[in-house]
C-alpha cells in the first residue's frame, strides 16, 4: 500500500514537472581557450520537435531512440543557427548527444567542439536558435573565454554579440588584478618578512645601545607610515617600469637581491646600523621588491588593451594586502612592546630566523639550489 | 545569488524525481541505455483535433508567406492556445508569425502584435498598435476593447472611460458594459459597477463573455461583502465549462479569503502547470500544513529562479505574493509589490503591496497604495481596513515619504 502511494506520488510529481509552462530556453555554455572550442548546448525536446518534428510514431511522447535516429538533422539546424568566430568564422562539430532534464521537461544535451583561426583577441557571437519561430526564445549563454567567465541572455535584439578585452568590463578587470595583487603579497613570504623586519623595531626605541618600548602609539605609527609609504612608492615604480617592458633584470639577480634585502633588514635589527632612517632602506630595497611582483604579474598576463588598468588594479591589492598586515601587527606589537616576549622572543629571535631563512633563499636563489623544501 | 537558485533547485530536482534539475553547471547529461526511454511529453499527439487544426493553419500560412490573413489565424490560433493552457511557448510561436509582417501590417495582425505585447506587460508599445488600428479601422472595437482594460490596469480611468464611451458609439453594449463596469468597480462605485456588469450580462450571448462578466461579477459582489452572491456567480462560470486561468485563480483567492483551503486544493490540484495557479494551490496546503506544500513551494521558487535567468519581470506580482504569504520574507514581497504596482495597479496589485506593506512594517511603501484609494475611493471594506493599518506603523511621521 505504502508503495504504491509512494509510486503514485512519484509519478504524480514527475508529471507536474514535465508539464510545467515555462517559455523557451536553451542553456549554452562555452569554453574558449586561445583558439579551442568546447561548449555543451542544452536545446529543449520540445523546441526541437516544434521545429523539426521528432514524434514519429504520433504517440506525443519522444523517445531517446526517436531523438537520437535525428541526431544529424539536429545537430544541422542547431549549428546553422549559432556562429563563433575569433579572427574568422569557427567552424563548430557536435561530438556527442545526451539527454538531461530542466524545470520544465526534457533536453536534448548537443556537445560542440570548433577550433578558431585566432587564439586572441575578441569573440564574436551570432545566436539565433529558434527566433524564427518562438520569439520569446532565450538563450542563457554562459562563456569562458581565456579564464574570464561572462553569462549573458541571448534574445531576438541580443543575439549577436562579443565578447573578450574590449567588451570585459573595466571595473571586473580591475578588480580581478586587485585580488591577484592581495593575493600575491599575502603568498609572497620574502616581500613579508622583509616588511616585518622592517616594522618590528617601530615600536621600540634605542636607548644607551638596548631596545626598549616607544612612548606614544603615534611615534610608532608615523615610523610604520614611513616605511609602508617608501616601500609602496618604490616598488610601484619598479613593478610599473618592468611591467610596462621599459626595465628588464634576470629574474635570478632580482630574486637574489630580494632574499639579500631580508636578510640585511634582519641583522639591521640585531646590529643596528640605520635606525632613524629605515624608511629609506624601504624605498631602496623597495625598488628590488618591485622587479619581483613584475615577474608574478607577467605569468599573469597583462590584457593588452587594459594594461595600465591591470597594473592599477594588481599595484592597489599588493597596498592593501600590506596595509593589511599592518593594520594586524601594529596594535599587538604597539601593546607588547615592552614585554619580554617581544623584546626577546619576537624582535630579536623572530629577526635571527628571519635572516636565517632569507640566507638560505639567498643561497637557493644565487646558486639555483634546492635547501628547503618549497 | 544565482548559484544559491541553483543549487536550491537542484536540491528541489533530488525531492522531486532525482533527475531535475535548473542549471548545466550542476545537471548531470546522461546517455539513455535504453532506445524506448521517454525523453519528454508532448502537449498533444498529432492526430489530436487541436493538433490538426493547428497544423492546417501552420500549412496555409506557409503556402501563401504574404497573406496577412493566413498569418493572423494562425497567430490568433496560438495566442488562444496561449490563454487556454498558460503556456508561454505558445505566446512566443504568435509572437514570431506576427514578426514576419513588420510593414504592411493589417489591422488583425497589429490587434495581434498589441496583445502579444500587453502580455508581456509592454503597455506603451501595445498602445502605439491598437492607435494604428484605429487609425486603419476606427470601428475596431476590440482596439477599443483593449484599450480600455490597458488604461484600467495602469489606473488611468479618464482614459479608459473615453475607451467605454467608443464602445457605446460603436453599438458594442455588451463590451461597453463591461468596460464601464469595471471603470465604475475601480473608482468607488461598486453598487452603480454591478448593475452595469449584470445589464451587459443579460445582453451577452458568447459564452466567453458570459464568463468574463460573471467572473467581474463575482469580484465585485466579494468586494460588497456579498460573499454567497459572490460564490453563485463563480458557479455559474465554472459550469460554463471552460478553462479560464483568470477565473480560476480568482474563484481559488475567493475561497482563500474565505478560509476554504480544502477547496483551493481540490480544486487546483490538477493545474500545477500554471505560475499563479499552482501559487494558490501550494498557498491552500501550506494553510492546511499537508506534505505537499513543501514541494509545491520549492518547485515555485524554482520556476521564478528560472525566469529571473531569462530577465523575465512579468511574474513580479505572484512572486510578491509568493515571498509574503510562503516564504515569509516580508522585505523581498515589499520590494517585488511596489515594483509591479509601478506596472500594474489594480486592485490584487493595491492588496498585496498593502499586505507586504504591514507584514514589513513599512508604512512609506504604502504610501502608493494609499493615495491610490484616497484618489479613486475605492470600497472594499477589507483593503480599506489594511491601508488603516499601515498607517498606523509610523504614528509621528516626520519626515515626507520616501519609498525606499
Amino acid at each position: 500500500m505504502t508503495r504504491r502511494l509512494a509510486c503514485l506520488l512519484a509519478l504524480l510529481l514527475c508529471q507536474m514537472t514535465a508539464w510545467a509552462h515555462k517559455a523557451s530556453d536553451s542553456y549554452l555554455v562555452v569554453d574558449v581557450k586561445g583558439g579551442a572550442v568546447t561548449a555543451q548546448w542544452d536545446i529543449a525536446v520540445r523546441d526541437i520537435d516544434f521545429a523539426l518534428g521528432l514524434d514519429r510514431d504520433g504517440n506525443a511522447e519522444i523517445t531517446w531512440g526517436e531523438l537520437r535516429a535525428r541526431q544529424s538533422d539536429i545537430s544541422a539546424w542547431a549549428l546553422s543557427r549559432l556562429e563563433l568566430s575569433r579572427s574568422g568564422a569557427c567552424p563548430l562539430t557536435v561530438t556527442g548527444l545526451q539527454v538531461d532534464d530542466h524545470t520544465d521537461g526534457g533536453y536534448a544535451v548537443l556537445h560542440l567542439s570548433g577550433v578558431c583561426p585566432g587564439a586572441t583577441g575578441a569573440l564574436g557571437m551570432e545566436y539565433r536558435l529558434l527566433f524564427d519561430l518562438d520569439k520569446l526564445h532565450r538563450g542563457l549563454l554562459r562563456l569562458t573565454l581565456d579564464g574570464v567567465t561572462y553569462t549573458t541572455v541571448l534574445s531576438p535584439t541580443s543575439g549577436v554579440v562579443q565578447f573578450g578585452a574590449a567588451q570585459a568590463s573595466r571595473w571586473v578587470q580591475f578588480s580581478q588584478y586587485l585580488v591577484e595583487g592581495v593575493w600575491h603579497i599575502w603568498i609572497g613570504f620574502d616581500h613579508i618578512l622583509f616588511l616585518l623586519s622592517l616594522l618590528l623595531p617601530a615600536v621600540l626605541v634605542l636607548h644607551m645601545r638596548r631596545w626598549q618600548g616607544v612612548s606614544s602609539f603615534g611615534t610608532a605609527a608615523r615610523d610604520v607610515l614611513w616605511v609602508v609609504t617608501s616601500f609602496t612608492a618604490a616598488h610601484s615604480i619598479t613593478l610599473s617600469l618592468a611591467a610596462l617592458g621599459l626595465v628588464s633584470l634576470p629574474s635570478r639577480l632580482v630574486e637574489s637581491a630580494i632574499a639579500m634585502s631580508v636578510m640585511l633588514a634582519a641583522a639591521n635589527n640585531l646590529w643596528p646600523v640605520v635606525e632613524h632612517r629605515r624608511w629609506l632602506v624601504a624605498f631602496g630595497f623597495g625598488l628590488i621588491h618591485g622587479f619581483g611582483f613584475a615577474s608574478v604579474l607577467a605569468e599573469l598576463g597583462l590584457p593588452a588593451d587594459a594594461l595600465v588598468l591591470s597594473l592599477l588594479g594588481f599595484n592597489a591589492g599588493v597596498e592593501l594586502g600590506q596595509l593589511a598586515i599592518v593594520a594586524g601587527f601594529l596594535p599587538v606589537a604597539f601593546y607588547l612592546r615592552n614585554t619580554r616576549f617581544y623584546l626577546r622572543g619576537v624582535f630579536v629571535l623572530g629577526s635571527w630566523l628571519t635572516m636565517l631563512v632569507a640566507l638560505i633563499w639567498l643561497l637557493e636563489r644565487a646558486f639555483d639550489l634546492q635547501l628547503l623544501s618549497a | 545569488m544565482l548559484l544559491n537558485c541553483y543549487q536550491r533547485s537542484l536540491c528541489a530536482g533530488l525531492v522531486l524525481c532525482g533527475t531535475l534539475l535548473a542549471s548545466p553547471a550542476h545537471s548531470a547529461p546522461r546517455t539513455p541505455t535504453d532506445d524506448a526511454t521517454v525523453i519528454e511529453k508532448l502537449p498533444f499527439r498529432a492526430g489530436d483535433s487541436r493538433a490538426r487544426e493547428l497544423d492546417a493553419l501552420r500549412a496555409r500560412a506557409r503556402k501563401a508567406p504574404g497573406d496577412t490573413a493566413a498569418a493572423a489565424a494562425l497567430a490568433q490560433a496560438y495566442f488562444d492556445m496561449a490563454q487556454a493552457r498558460g503556456d508561454p511557448r505558445y505566446v512566443g510561436y504568435a509572437d514570431a508569425v506576427v514578426s514576419q509582417f513588420d510593414k504592411n501590417m493589417s489591422a488583425d495582425l497589429l490587434v495581434l502584435r498589441g496583445m502579444l505585447r500587453q502580455y508581456r506587460h509592454a503597455f506603451d508599445e501595445a498602445l502605439v498598435d491598437f492607435a494604428a488600428v484605429l487609425a486603419q479601422d476606427p470601428e475596431r472595437a476590440d482596439a477599443h476593447a483593449w484599450r480600455g482594460a490597458i488604461y484600467l490596469v495602469e489606473a488611468k480611468y479618464d482614459q479608459a472611460r473615453q475607451e467605454c464611451a467608443a464602445l457605446l458609439k460603436l453599438q458594442r453594449a455588451v463590451l461597453h458594459g463591461g468596460c464601464t463596469g469595471m471603470v465604475q468597480a475601480y473608482t468607488g462605485q461598486l453598487t452603480a459597477a454591478y448593475s452595469t456588469l449584470q445589464q451587459a450580462l443579460a445582453l451577452a450571448r458568447h459564452d466567453d463573455q458570459r464568463l468574463w462578466l460573471l467572473t467581474r461579477l463575482a469580484e465585485v459582489s466579494a468586494w460588497l461583502g456579498q460573499n454567497a452572491r459572490a460564490e453563485r456567480h463563480y458557479r455559474d462560470a465554472l459550469a460554463l465549462g471552460q478553462d479560464d486561468g483568470y477565473l480560476l485563480a480568482a474563484w481559488a483567492d475567493f475561497l482563500l479569503d474565505n478560509k476554504r483551503a480544502a477547496d483551493v486544493v481540490k480544486l487546483l490540484a490538477a493545474w500545477e502547470a500554471s505560475d499563479p495557479l499552482l501559487l494558490r494551490l501550494a498557498e491552500a496546503e501550506t494553510l492546511l500544513q499537508m506534505p505537499s506544500a513543501k514541494v509545491h513551494t520549492q518547485a515555485l521558487d524554482d520556476r521564478f529562479a528560472a525566469a529571473k535567468l531569462r530577465g523575465d519581470t512579468t511574474h513580479r506580482a505572484e512572486e510578491a505574493r509568493f515571498q509574503l504569504r510562503l516564504r515569509k520574507n516580508a522585505a523581498v514581497a515589499v520590494q517585488l509589490a511596489t515594483a509591479n504596482y509601478q506596472v500594474q495597479k489594480e486592485p490584487r496589485d493595491l492588496r498585496m503591496l498593502l499586505e507586504a506593506a504591514l507584514a514589513a512594517r513599512d508604512s512609506a511603501a504604502a504610501q502608493p497604495a494609499r493615495d491610490w484609494l484616497q484618489s479613486t475611493g475605492f470600497e472594499d471594506t477589507h483593503i480599506r481596513a489594511l491601508a488603516a493599518q499601515t498607517l498606523q506603523l509610523a504614528p509621528a511621521r516626520k519626515t515626507p515619504v520616501v519609498a525606499p
